[in-house]
């Protein structure tokens, strides 16, 4: 365990050595924001609320959902670049397991991001946006473990990358899909419970709006109670799921390794 | 001219082949970009399932602006794309400067490098989306609508192409301008809404500084009664045609001032 402790403090040490990709993501963030703003004010134009939220809990939502957005990706591109240049051979032989060394490295970038970008974002929006308190005092401390949870479950999807690689060779594209299918299913744009019952229903079958949408809802009430707590357990589940299904394919997946080295 | 237009089309062939050794990776770059587009329209409906109109605009209008805005920048994307790497896989590694040792321009030879595939998604996408909203405008489509429409796709594409030639040829003095051009890119979202939504300091930016307006909500304004904006569309593509005066110019003017990072 120490050694992926080291691991992850020196990724928070890269992270604050670069700062461009730093202010372009912050700047993107600040952009985006006012996008959003500007768009769901003139949603709420003639009416008091839409899908039983008032404006002022759907902007608290898009805002939340926005910044937990940041969290739903992680290292897979990486991983899968390692796959493809071989350089994954090296690694493996390594004292360390690869997978736990790449999820502590993103796990250290994660950190960095909440505490330079992620909290003044959103002391940002606090100020500016006006974005609601929690809906109750039992809200909060919910919707920061569900948060914990779905930060942990994106983490660990994201290596499915560099599981297709060693099938696929188009990471960039690959990437693109995963973001794309993430941005919609995790609830990111908007809350899933606007969905048509359809789409809703088969959000409800995968784990992806465990990521964003769970979380954020529970901030702003719209699962409460009961409600709340079956879907923090139902993000456990998927949690232990995924981190289990990643390790086996991943096992399959690096026999090939010896096949390409021959 | 000639030789120019025959050398693209050695590329474009040299291209095309690459494309159809990776079948599997060419249909993931499509279907990449074609849900990244396709999700955006999913998202618009479904907030038109719980409203009527979006300050005063219905759902084809506001789905006629983003099918200017897709064709746009599928053109752009198609075509123009390695100006993404310049930084990246030319100027850092040492790679421009092969270029630059060619007798042809540097900048066809970078544009002329790469065919990007995945553009196809969004044009797809664009297409269908044109398809479904522009019966539903209240126009007749003749000839000379048709003609202005491709006039202001074309425009659409040449602002997306000069916006990032300027902010790429920055490459040339930092080595690689990448974040600024992503975070330059993502104001255009702004452009796929009426922009009478936004106040005055988004829309003075957009018109004025970034001109993304015209990709997408001005020229769609041409084909739409009562939005006020008419008489700035027409200015499409004068706008276009400026941009790309300007940013071809400061191109030159990074290139003359580039020094090598090899050794």
């Amino acid at each position: 365990m120490r050694k992926y402790w080291e691991m992850m403090k020196s990724q928070i040490k890269i992270d604050t050595t670069y700062s461009a990709w730093y202010w372009a993501g912050t700047v993107s963030m600040l952009l985006k924001m006012l996008l959003v703003y500007a768009f769901w004010h003139a949603v709420y134009e003639n009416r008091a609320s839409v899908n039983d939220m008032p404006l002022h809990a759907m902007i608290t939502y898009v805002v939340l959902a926005m910044l937990l957005n940041n969290y739903v990706a992680g290292v897979g591109v990486q991983l899968a670049g390692q796959v493809r240049d071989g350089s994954v051979a090296i690694e493996l032989m390594r004292p360390y397991n690869l997978l736990d060394k790449l999820v502590a490295l993103d796990l250290g970038t994660k950190i960095t991001g909440t505490i330079r970008e992620g909290l003044p974002l959103l002391l940002i929006a606090y100020l500016f946006i006006g974005i609601d308190a929690p809906a109750t005092w039992t809200a909060l401390p919910l919707s920061i473990a569900s948060a914990a949870m779905g930060v942990l479950i994106g983490t660990q999807l994201d290596l499915v990358l560099g599981v297709a690689a060693f099938w696929l060779h188009y990471i960039w594209g690959l990437h693109t899909l995963r973001s794309a299918f993430l941005l919609f299913f995790t609830g990111a744009l908007a809350p899933v419970s606007m969905f048509p019952d359809w789409l809703r229903t088969a959000s409800g079958f995968m784990p992806f709006q465990s990521m964003v949408y769970v979380p954020a809802a529970i901030y702003t009430g719209q699962l409460a109670g009961g409600d709340a707590l079956t879907a923090i357990l139902v993000q456990a589940g998927w949690l232990v799921f995924i981190y289990a299904a990643i390790r086996f394919s991943w096992k399959l997946a690096i026999r090939k390794v010896v096949i390409f080295g021959g | 001219m000639r030789r120019y237009v025959k050398l693209y089309w050695q590329f474009f062939k040299t291209r095309l082949k690459v494309m159809m050794e990776y079948r599997v990776d060419f249909l993931i770059g499509v279907a990449s970009v074609l849900l990244v587009q396709a999700t955006s329209v999913m998202f618009v409906r479904i907030v038109f399932d719980h409203i009527d109109v979006l300050h005063g605009w219905t759902f084809h209008q506001l789905l006629f602006i983003y099918a200017i805005a897709m064709l746009g920048r599928s053109i752009e994307h198609i075509f123009f794309d390695n100006l993404w790497v310049l930084g990246m896989e030319y100027i850092r590694p040492g790679n421009f400067d092969r270029l630059l040792i060619r007798p042809v321009n540097p900048l066809f030879h970078l544009i002329a490098d790469r065919v990007q595939q995945d553009g196809f998604g969004s044009l797809l996408v664009g297409l269908v989306v044109l398809f479904t909203s522009a019966p539903r405008l209240d126009i007749s489509w003749g000839a000379a609508e048709v003609m202005l429409l491709l006039l202001m796709i074309a425009s659409s594409a040449a602002i997306f192409l000069a916006v990032n030639l300027f902010f790429a040829a920055f490459s040339f003095w930092m080595v690689d301008s990448l974040p600024i051009m992503a975070t330059v890119q993502g104001t255009s979202d702004f452009a796929r809404y009426p922009m009478n939504i936004y106040g005055k300091g988004i829309r003075y930016v957009l018109t004025w500084l970034i001109p993304y307006g015209f990709t997408a909500y001005y020229p769609a304004t041409l084909f739409m009664e009562g939005s006020g904006d008419r008489s700035i569309a027409a200015w499409s593509p004068a706008v276009a045609a400026a941009s790309l005066t300007i940013a071809y110019l400061f191109w030159k003017r990074g290139l003359s001032s580039f020094s090598s990072t090899g050794n």
